[in-house]
């Protein structure tokens, strides 16, 4: 049988009065693909640091490659041949491929000059390793996310390593480039090196696992061989929250196309991006626009809210037509815009709760001299708290302090505090655990049955074909395909995306 | 490997230089002559010291305005108290001492940048006003005259002298140290694993700590040389003008910073190279030049390098956005 290089045994691992590993077995044999699921806070990071010696174990043994560590430190991993790769990728994006692939080994090294042979030597020999050929003096900031990440994989390769630990590496990544990674993956897999595959997203997981590791609340609930075949996503998502998952479709009436659409888009242009495009949205429906990366929904979704400037023959509400020239405009319309990105355009982290749910309504909240009024703001934040379920003992504690799937939920409040007519929501479930994301289709469900027209900009095709009744495929700017998810399949919508890359190619 | 070099931002730089030489020399012939070369260069031999002293700051991902002050402190009192001893010797004194203070004001704003991890930019603006006051308050206010009798005349050291229009212009000797300076700053920068370090604090601080760089270090390098250069300038311009001044250099900060970005430097960090930082000033230098020339006040020079550099920003920026 195969080598073990990892075997971590009666793992435990406390921070302060909280376990986070309770009393885990861990192995990962010679040359295997290994994924590891769990949610956030499942234990699944804990179990990386300790292996990558950033964390040391309070209980347990630790063994790698037959050894047995009564603390793995930073060094002694990098020694046995273990590499992790953070989600960041851990680049330059002003230097050079060459240097960014060579600088660690060179520092290691404790070279006092820099000898450029060398480091082009060490870069070949790594790309060659991955099998790929990069200009070596092009600066890393000119790469696409994908080819930045094959630089971040050749980088970690040095001579002996055994094993690479991948932290949820596709996050920034498209679906192809997903595909070309798993490629990448199985071909170092055939040269004898092990793969530590973490990720919450299961589609990829089903492609990629040999053997499956799932984490919940600190403990391991399951490990075993998988086949693509019998992956079973309901079974997996109730292993990884606990709960059972309702991922049932909704069932709605078909739109009547006789009643006046509740948005109407004519004609909508975005020079270079989206080339007049026109579409209806009918009472009670979620429309799912999707596509790849360059589509031209996104710039759809922020052309509707005013952020970006456009032409359209007509945008109509109900029937009336509306003008939109900013984002004022738009959301006096009626619009509001759940963003992907919710760190960076979606929320003060720093801020209070509170203050991060009224900024659209604040013009409500103010007293007779016009200075905001600070009960009915922090009433005003605890009825959406509530109403979105935000887990949050007090409203005064800041954003960051939520988890990850509060933080968008936190998002969704702050927009329907404004009660919009129609939601466009880019992406909302990025990043966003298993039982979160369930959670906000949920919401999302509520929202459509009580009248509201929902927009869902995504390229997770499971989620569209769960939460809309129809869904439009772009490409280049165009609207290439229309389909009523209860007469459509996951296999016509994907090979409609990848037909339409392939006739680039 | 040839073509790449056409194709660098040096090249381009080099090309705008001629240029724009060229067309001044269209409307003023003496324009173009040895002479305003050696002009140009002697008056910007200080500048480019300085911004040599800046680039690696810059390239750290930090804005420095302070280095003013630094070559005003180095000076001023250095001289004070050599004049007051009664020296009478040649300027090798002056160097060492006055490049010493500077790595000893570089030395404590590296430390205190590394221990209290102030911005850089934080930490210059109050060492700016600190400095140049430490030098008015305690030292003197007034501008001395004084000259050690080994060190009269050695402002008419020239290398070479040419006749031209407007009288006898000169290289003069303190040329040779931009070549000298230049030459180990780029070694520094491009051949030593700490340069390179400059290079990677700059273009992501959390990566190149997790790399292995020690920051501590990269910050008790960069600006001791900074200070040095500040020194060295402060000084050669001191001496060449025949005079020590506590305000030296004073509101000069932003002519230097300007032109380091000109020459292709990144405020933002990871950027720049000594050619670039060169010619930039150069550059500087030659629009003061032809404004003269062209028979304007020269109250227009810095109406016209803001112009130019707000031309250059947009464009730069125009370009980097449609390349991402």
């Amino acid at each position: 049988m195969a080598n073990t290089i990892i075997e971590m045994k009666n793992i435990t691992k406390r921070f302060g009065g909280v376990t986070a590993l309770n009393n885990v077995d861990l192995t990962i044999n010679e040359g295997e693909i290994l994924c590891l699921l769990g949610e956030n806070g499942s234990g699944k990071s804990t179990m990386i640091k300790l292996i990558s010696g950033v964390y040391s174990m309070d209980e347990g043994q630790a063994f790698i490659n037959g050894k047995e560590y009564q603390k793995i430190t930073p060094l002694a991993s990098i020694n046995e041949g273990i590499a992790v790769i953070y989600q960041d990728f851990s680049l330059f994006p002003d230097l050079t491929i060459a240097e960014n692939i060579a600088i660690e080994e060179i520092v290691l090294d404790g070279d006092k000059r820099m000898d450029w042979k060398k480091a082009e030597r060490i870069a070949k020999d790594k790309m060659g390793r991955l099998g790929i050929n990069f200009p070596l003096d092009q600066t890393v900031a000119r790469l696409s996310a994908a080819d930045r990440q094959l630089i971040a994989i050749s980088k970690v390769l040095l001579e002996n390593t055994k094993l690479i630990i991948m932290d949820e590496p596709t996050t920034a990544l498209s679906r192809k480039e997903i595909e070309a990674l798993c490629e990448t993956i199985k071909d170092l897999k055939n040269q004898g090196v092990s793969i530590l595959f973490v990720s919450h997203k299961l589609n990829e997981v089903r492609d990629l696992a040999e053997r499956v590791v799932i984490f919940r609340n600190g403990e391991k609930v399951y490990d075993d061989k998988v086949s693509a075949k019998d992956f079973n996503f309901e079974e997996v998502g109730f292993l990884m929250t606990g709960k059972r998952l309702d991922t049932s479709k909704i069932s709605y009436s078909t739109p009547k196309l006789e009643e006046t659409p509740k948005l109407e888009v004519e004609g909508l242009t975005v020079e270079g991006k989206v080339n007049n495009v026109s579409f209806k949205m009918y009472q009670h429906e979620v429309l799912g626009i999707t596509g790849l990366l360059g589509g031209g929904q996104g710039e759809v979704a922020l052309s509707l809210f005013g952020a970006i400037p456009f032409k359209a023959d007509a945008i109509r509400i109900d029937g009336k037509k509306v003008k939109i020239r900013n984002i004022h405009d738009s959301v006096e319309a009626g619009f509001g815009y759940v963003p992907a990105d919710r760190i960076r355009v979606g929320l003060f982290m720093e801020h209070p709760i509170y203050d991060n749910i009224v900024p659209i309504v604040v013009d409500k909240l103010v007293n007779k001299l016009g200075f905001l009024a600070p009960r009915k703001t922090k009433e005003t934040a605890r009825h959406w708290v509530k109403e979105l379920d935000v887990k949050t003992p007090n409203v005064e504690l800041p954003a960051q302090s939520l988890s990850g799937g509060n933080q968008q939920r936190l998002v969704l409040a702050k927009w329907m505090a404004s009660q919009p007519t129609i939601l466009i929501m880019d992406g909302p479930t990025v990043g966003v655990d298993i039982g979160s994301k369930a959670e906000i289709h949920e919401l999302m469900r509520n929202f459509a049955k009580e009248g509201m027209g929902i927009i869902l900009i995504s390229d997770d095709i499971p989620e569209l074909l769960q939460v809309c009744n129809r869904i439009l495929v772009m490409r280049d700017g165009n609207v290439i395909g229309e389909h009523l998810s209860k007469e459509t399949t996951e296999d016509v919508l994907y090979n409609e995306l990848v037909a339409s890359c392939e006739e680039d190619a | 490997m040839k073509l790449k070099i056409f194709k660098s931002y040096e090249f381009l730089l080099f090309l705008l230089l001629i240029a724009f030489a060229g067309m001044i020399g269209l409307f003023n012939p003496a324009f173009f002559s040895i002479g305003t070369l050696f002009d140009v260069i002697r008056i910007q031999t200080i500048y480019i010291l300085m911004a040599f002293g800046l680039l690696p700051v810059l390239i750290l991902g930090g804005v420095d305005i302070s280095f003013v002050a630094i070559a005003a402190v180095s000076t001023f009192p250095i001289h004070m108290w050599l004049i007051g001893l009664g020296y009478e010797g040649g300027i090798w004194l002056y160097y060492i001492l006055c490049t010493a203070v500077g790595i000893l004001v570089g030395l404590l704003i590296g430390f205190l940048l590394d221990t209290f991890k102030i911005r850089i930019f934080d930490l210059s603006l109050g060492m700016n006003t600190l400095l140049y006051g430490f030098t008015l308050f305690f030292v003197g206010s007034l501008t001395n005259f004084d000259m050690p009798a080994g060190m009269v005349g050695w402002n008419q050291r020239w290398l070479f002298t040419v006749q031209s229009v407007v009288g006898i212009s000169g290289l003069h000797i303190s040329f040779i140290s931009i070549f000298i300076v230049g030459f180990l700053l780029h070694y520094f920068l491009r051949y030593t694993t700490l340069g390179r370090g400059v290079f990677a604090v700059g273009s992501d601080k959390s990566v190149a700590i997790r790399t292995g760089f020690n920051l501590r270090k990269v910050y008790m390098t960069v600006f001791p040389i900074m200070g040095a250069l500040s020194a060295i300038a402060g000084l050669t311009y001191s001496v060449l003008e025949a005079n020590f001044r506590p305000y030296l250099f004073l509101g000069k900060n932003m002519q230097v910073l300007a032109a380091c970005v000109l020459g292709g430097a990144a405020v933002t960090g990871g950027r720049g190279s000594v050619l670039g930082t060169f010619l930039g000033t150069i550059l500087i230098g030659l629009v003061n030049q032809a404004l003269v020339y062209l028979g304007f006040e020269t109250q227009w020079f810095d109406f016209v390098v803001g112009t130019i550099f707000i031309i250059y920003a947009t464009f730069q920026t125009a370009t980097t956005r449609s390349k991402r």
